[in-house]
């Protein structure tokens, strides 16, 4: 048995000193973290507490009546499905498109390089500026009238930077090596794409769409001037007589409801708020949770 | 995600030749494709399973557009419309008697609200694009004027109303009016106004500051008279104006007078038999003689169960009911 000279392994001032910091440090950080959690947990709780009784299954499925103060927000849904489903359709394959361009087909000169700063520049554009130039463009321009083709568009405008850009940083995510692999077997560039990059990406280009999704169910000010009207609780049935109508959204109902309606009872904006934030919450869980089953399947 | 396998598969398909490889990719190909296709079906089925639950089949829109004031009585006239003619709908937006004139002006609306009257200006551009715009008067509304509940005013006469909002007015302070204001709001006069695209901010500045007048720099222009009358109800020493109809009860309304007259309370009545010297009229616009279901509507509004309905939103109708 030999004596453990302890001694040698006391901590020495400069430790202690060390040690302090540490400890500081992980506390600033964490309490960082908390304080950015923290508002997205009021909102929820407060949008809950508040909001959870206006919520009944009339809420969902009946119209807005009696000045709207009473009723559901049942146009306002269907509304906001409407315009997303045509921004969507509208803004993906083109999205996409220019995806594939840019990452498999551009070459790197000053075009491209062009090319890229435009789309970055155009997903910094505010929103009320993509608003005016869907009125100029889609709604006077076109003459689509205001309506939810012409909403829709507009929406998809501002979203398709994001879709391009998330779908390109996924097709660049697919080593290098497959598209070698592939073209050595005789495949031309176009068979990769359509074979091997465009399948082994489909998660990141899944992830853009369902972010764009997301924001453009709250976005209001686009839509606002395009095609969303204040009151309009009728939606037709034929699809291109709707395509061509105005339409209620949830978005928009939110602020009419909160800032132009007199004597609308306290959980009614909330009920709509946390209808809306409960949309955008629910889409982003199933994109993550897609996600990670996609992942799942990937072996590299 | 399968297509990985044309990689591991490499060897075989080497074995295979090129009509090999294509299998193998095609085969990649199919499953990478599933889901997507699978949610395209979803959302597809989510958008017909929509259509099939409204009834109703085709029917006349109108776009009635305009006014923040006439907002909620056009939103209450268009639910009530609905009802009585199951074969129209309105679809009504708000934004200010600007924006309403504005979009009958580019011919995108069919019935415009306007809380002013088109100016000369206006009327010539909407001419230059074919739209010969005509007024319909639909009620009266008494701009109501208010302050805090707290605070001891008696009455206002039009000109102190000019000496606070008006350009070169020198009523800053609650004391200039020889009114003491109570322990804890401040004596500084807190004027809150409407952003200059409102028809209300148009006629209060026709009406109590004359054609020529300007606003004072340094007011609170609110988006809407619901913000001035929650502003006006949360600040002690606030001053505000807006339609008698967004008025509650935890505002004092201040009885105006004008000319020396006795100072008359914003009432419907005032409004109506034209004794409140801010009332004014609340006007439609319409391109041409209304014709088919603008007409139809127009003229509903106009009867007694639509000025019934203006009358209920706090509005004075046209006529003695």
């Amino acid at each position: 048995m030999t004596d453990i000279d302890f001694k040698s392994f006391k901590a020495q001032p400069l430790d202690y000193k060390n040690q302090r910091n540490q400890r500081l440090y992980r506390l600033l950080f964490g309490w960082m973290t908390v304080l950015l959690i923290l508002p997205v947990l009021i909102i929820l709780v407060l949008l809950t507490a508040k909001g959870a009784p206006a919520l009944s299954w009339e809420f969902f499925t009946a119209d807005p009546i009696n000045g709207m103060t009473e009723g559901g927000i049942f146009p306002c849904l269907i509304g906001t499905i409407w315009i997303v489903a045509v921004a969507l359709f509208a803004s993906v394959p083109l999205g996409v498109a220019c995806a594939v361009y840019l990452s498999e087909y551009a070459p790197d000169n000053t075009l491209t390089r062009l090319i890229n700063l435009a789309i970055i520049n155009l997903a910094g554009v505010p929103s009320i500026v993509h608003a005016l130039f869907g009125v100029g463009a889609f709604v006077m321009f076109f003459d689509l009238g205001t309506s939810i083709l012409a909403a829709g568009l507009t929406l998809a405008v501002m979203t398709m930077p994001v879709v391009i850009v998330s779908t390109r940083e996924s097709l660049q995510a697919v080593p290098q090596a497959f598209r070698e692999a592939c073209w050595s077997l005789g495949a031309t560039r176009s068979q990769t794409i359509r074979k091997v990059v465009i399948p082994n990406s489909v998660t990141g280009i899944l992830t853009g769409v369902i972010l764009e999704v997301s924001r453009t169910v709250g976005e209001t000010a686009p839509i606002m001037f395009t095609g969303a009207a204040l009151f309009l609780p009728f939606v037709p049935d034929n699809f291109f007589e709707r395509l061509s109508s105005q339409t209620m959204a949830m978005s928009l109902h939110l602020f009419t409801v909160s800032t132009q309606v007199p004597n609308v009872p306290e959980e009614l904006p909330f009920g709509v708020a946390l209808v809306l934030i409960g949309m955008v919450l629910v889409l982003n869980s199933v994109s993550i949770a897609f996600r990670m089953y996609l992942r799942g399947q990937k072996k590299w | 995600m399968g297509s990985l396998r044309t990689c591991d598969r490499t060897e075989d398909t080497l074995k295979g030749g090129p009509r090999q490889i294509h299998k193998v990719l095609k085969k990649a190909d199919m499953k990478a494709m599933k889901l997507p296709l699978l949610a395209t079906l979803a959302v597809a089925a989510t958008l017909t399973s929509c259509g099939g639950s409204v009834n109703g089949s085709s029917r006349t829109i109108l776009q009635n557009k305009g006014s923040d004031t006439l907002v909620n009585v056009a939103q209450a006239w268009a639910e009530e419309y609905s009802k009585v003619n199951p074969s129209c709908a309105i679809a009504v937006t708000g934004g200010g008697s600007g924006t309403g004139i504005s979009a009958m002006i580019n011919g995108t609306v069919d019935i415009a609200n306007s809380s002013r009257s088109m100016k000369d200006k206006e009327m010539t551009m909407a001419r230059e694009n074919g739209v010969e715009p005509v007024e319909f008067t639909v009620g009266f509304d008494a701009l109501a004027v208010y302050v805090h509940k707290d605070n001891p005013i008696e009455s206002i006469t039009i000109e102190q109303l000019a000496m606070i909002y008006g350009e070169g007015g020198e009523v800053e302070k609650w004391s200039q009016l020889g009114i003491q204001m109570p322990e804890g709001a401040s004596d500084e006069i807190v004027r809150v106004s409407r952003q200059n695209n409102s028809g209300t901010y148009a006629y209060f500045r026709e009406a109590v500051l004359g054609k020529t007048g300007n606003y004072k720099l340094g007011s609170l222009d609110m988006h809407g008279s619901k913000d001035v009358v929650d502003l006006v109800e949360k600040t002690p020493s606030a001053i505000g104006y807006s339609g008698l109809a967004y008025a509650t009860d935890h505002l004092k309304l201040v009885p105006v007078s004008s000319g020396g007259g006795a100072p008359v309370e914003p009432t419907v009545e005032t409004a109506i038999d034209r004794t409140y010297p801010i009332a004014r009229p609340l006007l439609m616009y319409t391109s041409g003689q209304p014709t088919g279901a603008t007409k139809e509507y127009m003229d509903w509004i106009l009867s007694d169960v639509g000025q019934q309905i203006i009358l209920k939103k706090g509005y004075a109708p046209v006529r003695d009911l």
